[in-house]
């Protein structure tokens, strides 16, 4: 096993506990965290990859994912507390005032 | 590349027993903690993969402001954040996805179309900042509009008073200081 197919490998299992993890929960926060465990996997992969090919474009476009993860959790943290404003266990599930 | 094998395995190791913690763990708090320690350990994989720059980046934005950001909320949280169990259906939908990303793995692994890595590239940081500013400097200057529009739109959030409150008994401790936008 090379240290590619290692690595390529460690980045597909992270997202897939991190999309079952963003599946399972029913908590916003605990939600939003598994979200971060997938953004971090793609980052990987995308390092990885700027390695495999020996340019560093790719890695320019890593410190990108990391400031769209940082928005991401801003906004998600603020809809979490504002649905915990409203109630005090709550269920991602209830909050469906979107759906048409 | 291959003297970076077992640095490689011990990060991957803890970078994928730390994402177990983080999706398992039953309370807010530990899963936080367990993000944190998953964070650095993608610090140490960067590092060892030798993108010194995203590295940083991950310790300083990753471990250094969002970790600390889900702490804080995790703090807010009333009776730290208790939640209720699985359904059904999401167990079903997560060993669905979970499961389906790992068969797509191993048939890749099975294709056996997977490069390995050129020697020679320039990976330093003035190539990485000569890559932020040239081809992608669009993107690099976008990602201040992104940052203003996500500090602007989590007040507005934050601070919109809801017309019809959906439940009637929220808790004192779900109820922090409101502060209520006049419009």
């Amino acid at each position: 096993m090379s240290s590619e197919v290692l690595v390529l490998a460690t980045s597909v299992g992270l997202f897939a506990i991190g999309s079952a993890g963003a599946l399972l929960h029913r908590h916003p926060v605990a939600m939003l965290m598994a979200v971060e465990v997938m953004l971090n996997a793609a980052n990987l992969l995308i390092v990885m990859a700027a390695r495999v090919r020996g340019q560093a474009d790719a890695e320019a476009a890593a410190l990108i994912v990391l400031v769209l993860a940082a928005a991401e959790a801003v906004i998600g943290l603020a809809l979490a507390l504002a649905l915990f404003r409203r109630k005090a266990a709550p269920d991602v599930d209830e909050a469906a005032e979107l759906r048409g | 590349m291959d003297s970076l094998f077992f640095p490689l395995l011990v990060g991957c190791a803890v970078a994928l027993v730390s994402a177990l913690g983080v999706v398992l763990a039953r309370r807010p708090i530990y899963a936080a903690m367990f993000l944190l320690v998953h964070s650095l350990s993608l610090a140490a994989l960067f590092g060892i993969l030798s993108a010194a720059m995203v590295a940083v980046g991950q310790v300083i934005i990753y471990s250094g402001a969002i970790v600390v950001l889900f702490l804080f909320v995790v703090t807010l949280l009333p009776s730290g954040g208790v939640e209720l169990g699985p359904r059904g259906s999401r167990i079903a939908a997560a060993c669905v996805a979970g499961g389906g990303m790992l068969v797509a793995l191993a048939a890749a692994e099975a294709a056996g179309g997977i490069p390995s890595a050129v020697t020679g590239g320039d990976l330093s940081v003035a190539a990485v900042g000569h890559a932020l500013f040239g081809p992608l400097l669009v993107a690099f200057e976008l990602t201040a509009p992104l940052l203003l529009v996500a500090i602007v739109g989590a007040v507005v959030i934050w601070r919109r008073r809801e017309p019809h409150p959906r439940t009637a008994h929220v808790t004192k401790v779900a109820e922090p200081r409101r502060l209520v936008m006049h419009r």
